[in-house]
């Protein structure tokens, strides 16, 4: 987070948004600091857009209160918040051309004309649509027109940018090289971003920090590691990579799993003896056959093995019934009789510090 | 035999470059439309027919209307001379252009309203809205005619007086010409995005600069065809204007109705064209303005606003 004597770009206060019975945001409270690319993820529905909305001043929240640069903005319009929105339909002005589109916003604050053309000139230089100046919005593709929204947008040099969800419309291909672009000019503009998605490896890409949110509650907000590493909850855990989430109960310094192992864990404080728990441990920390000392272990049958290029991903069962997921790069495996059978038999083990223990 | 070789000749006249032999005339298939042409042109020709005959004659230098002399103006002359015809052309399309502009203003307005307002009256007011277009014209023509004479009556107990005119026309043709423009500009406006507006505000647009420079662009084309098709419709419009209209001057289609008690005369025919043409030139003049409009908007982007 950034230093004490700046405030928050945009800080949320306890927000919550209802719509008739449901609670679309509920309880919200986060800060976003100066020049950061802070993403908000999580499942459709899950109240990402809403948020965006209230920052944007299009919905106005329930309870709790908005500040953007350390002022409140509960009674100021969206043309008077100094943030700007890139939607997810882009929502370009079909009657303008591109040029047009992207000086719409200095022309509302009154910015000299011959200053509005430098910035415009130069914003469509930074988002390579020069050569397109004079276009309509219909005449371009998805990829163009995404980024004359991106322009209109950051012309006007907001204090926050919010996007919903800017890449969603685009293919696979393209998504994945707006995502650098993006970031790129982020850092170019030094703008804070805020940016929502469900796609959850667009956001560990591009994201200095990250919310998780699921049916209108924080689940946590950290940096892309803590997030993919440190997972707060279940949800977490699951909705961000692939996890294996094995049930178990705290017992002395670890967990006693259902297969009838123990397995030594790291605890939170707080945690009582016989709590149900979840252990959390991501395949790829998972080691086959090659345990070292120290090592958590447990043993199990080869049930399903996928060949993934890069690696290998193998279901092992421990106990009927419970399945986790393990994957291994094939550095030194090229050919297949070097990689674990259908059916035979391994041993798993992983360092204690990268199982989570998690309430269940 | 001849079926099996046009089976074999079918893929090759799909693909005539990998063959690598000139492109020969695509075979046409079982489903082709064979008289299409034909009973497209025999449509037309019930469409225009009667119209085509009305002009033809209009030039007749004869007062015969199936015997054609020589092409000839003396109808037009006539017209443009007799007073009664051009008072009643010039009160016609002066109650077109009042009633356009009123019952676009009003009909737009009401598609707003019935789009935008989230209120328990929008849709009874849309069923209204919606009865008075397929309600028989006769009967709106009375009733207007009741409530004019009614409000005669009562607006000379203070000394008003107020009886039927042309002014009476245009009201009565407003009633049923908003209904129109509010279905069509209702269309366009339930189809318009709601985040481009709200991309707008975002940019710093008021709510009424947002609605000047984003909201009406986009609805421009759907309010101008309204317009235009109010404009028509009011312009030939007989049966509320039978209804309506007082002593004097009277508009155009009543006129032409007058004049056939004395049978039909070229001079009809003349100003049958005359009123066609008039719609055509309204119509293309309205388009022309409009591809203009686009155009310098292209040219003029780098310019000041």
């Amino acid at each position: 987070m950034t230093a004490a004597a700046e405030p928050p770009t945009v800080r949320l206060e306890g927000v919550v948004k209802r719509f008739n019975t449901t609670t679309a945001v509920d309880n919200l409270s986060l800060d976003v600091g100066k020049g950061e690319f802070f993403s908000m993820l999580g499942p459709s529905g899950c109240g990402k857009t809403t948020t965006l909305r209230i920052i944007a001043g299009f919905e106005q929240p329930d309870e709790g209160s908005v500040f953007l640069e350390g002022l409140s903005v509960e009674n100021t319009p969206p043309y008077h918040r100094n943030v700007n929105t890139v939607f997810q339909s882009y929502a370009l002005f079909e009657h303008l051309n591109v040029w047009d589109n992207v000086a719409f916003g200095l022309r509302r604050k009154k910015v000299p004309e011959a200053e509005i053309r430098k910035r415009v000139s130069e914003m469509l230089d930074l988002v390579r649509l020069k050569q397109k100046a004079t276009s309509k919005p219909r005449q371009l593709s998805g990829g163009q027109q995404q980024r004359v929204a991106l322009g209109r947008a950051l012309v006007n040099l907001p204090a926050v940018l919010l996007l919903d969800e800017p890449l969603g419309a685009l293919d696979l291909q393209l998504r994945k090289q707006m995502q650098i672009e993006l970031k790129q000019i982020q850092r170019t503009v030094g703008i804070t971003f805020v940016y929502v998605t469900h796609d959850q490896e667009e956001a560990l890409t591009m994201s200095d920090r990250i919310a998780v949110m699921n049916e209108g509650v924080l689940q946590q907000c950290g940096t892309p590691e803590e997030i993919y590493e440190r997972p707060a909850n279940a949800f977490v855990a699951g909705f961000i990579g692939i996890s294996n989430l094995i049930p178990g109960a705290l017992e002395g310094p670890g967990v006693r799993l259902q297969t009838g192992q123990l397995i030594p864990a790291d605890l939170e404080d707080g945690m009582a003896p016989g709590e149900a728990v979840l252990l959390c441990v991501r395949p790829e920390k998972l080691r086959l056959n090659s345990r070292a000392d120290g090592d958590a272990s447990v043993e199990g049958i080869v049930a399903e093995t996928v060949y993934l290029g890069t690696a290998t991903q193998y279901v092992i069962e421990l106990a009927p019934g419970v399945r986790i997921v393990a994957i291994e790069n094939n550095t030194q495996t090229a050919s297949s009789d070097k990689r674990f059978a259908r059916g035979s038999k391994v041993v798993i083990g992983w360092l204690p510090e990268h199982g989570r223990v998690l309430r269940s | 035999m001849v079926i099996e070789q046009a089976r074999i000749d079918a893929p090759s006249a799909e693909a005539p470059k990998v063959a690598g032999g000139r492109p020969r005339p695509r075979s046409r298939g079982f489903d082709a439309p064979r008289f299409l042409p034909v009973i497209t042109g025999l449509v037309f020709v019930y469409l225009f027919a009667p119209i085509l005959v009305v002009t033809w004659f209009s030039f007749n230098s004869k007062q015969s209307l199936n015997v054609f002399g020589t092409p000839s103006l003396q109808w037009y002359d006539q017209l443009i001379h007799d007073p009664i015809i051009t008072g009643s052309l010039f009160a016609s399309i002066e109650i077109a252009l009042v009633t356009m502009v009123v019952a676009t203003v009003i009909g737009t307005l009401l598609a707003f309203g019935l789009v935008r307002a989230r209120s328990h009256f929008s849709r009874p007011t849309d069923i209204l809205m919606l009865l008075n277009l397929v309600s028989p014209e006769v009967v709106t023509g009375v009733a207007l005619l009741l409530v004019f004479s009614e409000a005669g009556g009562f607006l000379l107990q203070f000394g008003i007086q107020f009886g039927l005119s042309l002014a009476t026309v245009v009201l009565g043709h407003i009633t049923f010409s908003i209904a129109y423009v509010t279905i069509i500009v209702r269309g366009r406006l339930a189809a318009l995005n709601r985040e481009v507006e709200e991309a707008a505000l975002d940019l710093g647009a008021t709510n009424v600069s947002a609605m000047r420079l984003v909201t009406l662009p986009l609805l421009w084309p759907a309010i101008i065809a309204s317009g235009l098709l109010v404009f028509v419709m009011s312009f030939d419009d007989f049966v509320t204007s039978y209804f309506t209209t007082g002593v004097g001057v009277e508009p155009l289609p009543l006129r032409i109705y007058s004049m056939i008690h004395f049978g039909v005369t070229p001079e009809i025919n003349a100003v049958g064209t005359l009123m066609m043409v008039m719609t055509i030139v309204v119509v293309l003049a309205a388009l022309a303005l409009f591809t203009y409009q686009q155009n310098a908007r292209q040219e003029l982007a780098f310019l000041a606003e």
